[in-house]
């Protein structure tokens, strides 16, 4: 397990799209001690019960450091989060979607899942602090929102 | 640091919140007559500029929406920006595009309108839904999130340059070929696209037409019935444009008349 995480709280609010938005809030990163590891198990328990299997591979998302924040001068975002295959998928920073074959699976066609781990891995980053951040051009921000980007 | 400041510190904020976005429902032969008439007063009674994104070349306005706007100027029409997409992958690349100077300056779009979604979503075959593709829903998610997440951007810039023209709202139209209404004793069908659609947009505007023999004995060509729903009527998102929304309406009736006038009337 980490060694960074720990005394976290979770705070669920009310869905948009009816998907629920997780604020994840952290304090300090501190070594482990007996009970703030057991928050740190509390909070994943509250993961997966709110999102399902996808809680734990997007925590393993957030360990790789994963998720990059692309930002482009007329002040468009966008994240780009690197799957566990190496492919690189976008993700809006207002709204869910992700191209990814889970996400329309699992919760576009069998509605059973709120998002995909890449949608929530890119959250608990921003959420962190720990999001990469990388500037792209007005030109490639627009490639890679539509889709059209090569991988 | 105490845990207290870094807990403030770190603490997500939640995503933007998304713009006024409505979806209309119905046979798109009024439906784009609507889009249209929104479109034009939008531009000329507002001052919004419209991004008004269809397959079809809009030669003329239709009688119909003339007759509705007679005083229309020809500079209120140049605040509209008529775009004709051929496919989705091109849709996809105008939309996403719209963040770029070019589309933002002098004044960044507070409209964006998608005509008869369902031509670009669903192939050039017309409705796919007996061959229904899981391609189709992921691409409605990807153009619905798209106009969304771009909606909300270009609110934060209107937001910014402290315009009165904000937020930046969505309004597009699509015609399903399942017919949703349940019929006594059987389950409705549903609408794989539909559905997907319905997770984007806050509002539905449903047109349905009343083929009662009352229409026709009135001397009128069509009558239609318009009614809105959806997360956003109840929701807080449009709650800021609207001082009393216990007063908000939600259905009116639209009567076409035999000249092509178009009558709007508040049930």
């Amino acid at each position: 397990m980490s060694s960074k995480v720990e005394n976290t709280g979770v705070i669920a609010e009310r869905a948009d799209h009816g998907v629920t938005h997780v604020a994840v809030s952290l304090c300090s990163f501190q070594p482990v001690q007996n009970d703030l590891l057991c928050n740190v198990v509390m909070v994943k328990k509250n993961l997966k019960f709110v999102f399902g299997p996808c809680a734990l591979q997007a925590l393993d998302l957030v360990d790789q450091r994963s998720v990059t924040c692309l930002s482009s001068p007329s002040g468009r975002k966008a994240f780009q989060v690197m799957g566990g295959s190496g492919r690189l998928y976008t993700c809006f920073v207002s709204c869910h979607y992700c191209p990814c074959p889970a996400f329309a699976y699992t919760v576009l066609r069998r509605n059973e899942g709120l998002l995909c781990k890449h949608i929530l891995a890119a959250y608990l980053c921003q959420a962190m602090g720990v999001t990469q951040q990388e500037s792209v051009s007005d030109q490639q921000m627009s490639m890679l929102l539509s889709g059209t980007a090569t991988p | 640091m105490s845990q207290t400041d870094l807990k403030t510190d770190l603490t997500a904020s939640p995503p933007p919140q998304t713009t006024c976005s409505a979806l209309v429902v119905g046979d798109h032969s009024v439906s784009s007559s609507v889009l249209l008439l929104a479109a034009v007063t939008a531009a000329s009674q507002l001052g919004m500029k419209v991004m008004f994104f269809t397959q079809t070349q809009i030669q003329s306005l239709p009688a119909s929406v003339q007759k509705c706007a007679p005083s229309l100027s020809p500079e209120c029409l140049k605040k509209i920006k008529f775009s004709y997409p051929r496919t989705v992958e091109e849709l996809l690349q105008q939309i996403a595009s719209l963040h770029e100077s070019t589309n933002t300056s002098p004044t960044p779009p507070s409209l964006i309108i998608v005509d008869r979604l369902e031509s670009f979503l669903c192939g050039p075959g017309g409705g796919s839904h007996s061959g229904f593709h899981p391609g189709e829903q992921s691409c409605a998610a990807h153009l619905s999130a798209l106009l969304c997440d771009t909606a909300a951007f270009l609110t934060q810039v209107l937001e910014q340059r402290s315009t009165s023209s904000g937020p930046c709202r969505v309004i597009a139209s699509f015609q399903s070929e399942v017919d949703t209404r349940q019929v006594s004793g059987e389950p409705s069908a549903t609408d794989p696209i539909l559905d997907v659609l319905d997770r984007y947009f806050q509002v539905r505007c449903t047109l349905d037409q009343d083929r009662g023999y009352e229409a026709a004995a009135a001397g009128l060509q069509q009558v239609w019935h318009i009614y809105l729903s959806g997360r956003g009527i109840t929701g807080g998102s449009c709650a800021k444009d609207c001082e009393d929304r216990t007063g908000l309406a939600q259905e009116w009736q639209l009567m076409i008349f035999p000249n092509d006038l178009m009558e709007f009337k508040l049930v």
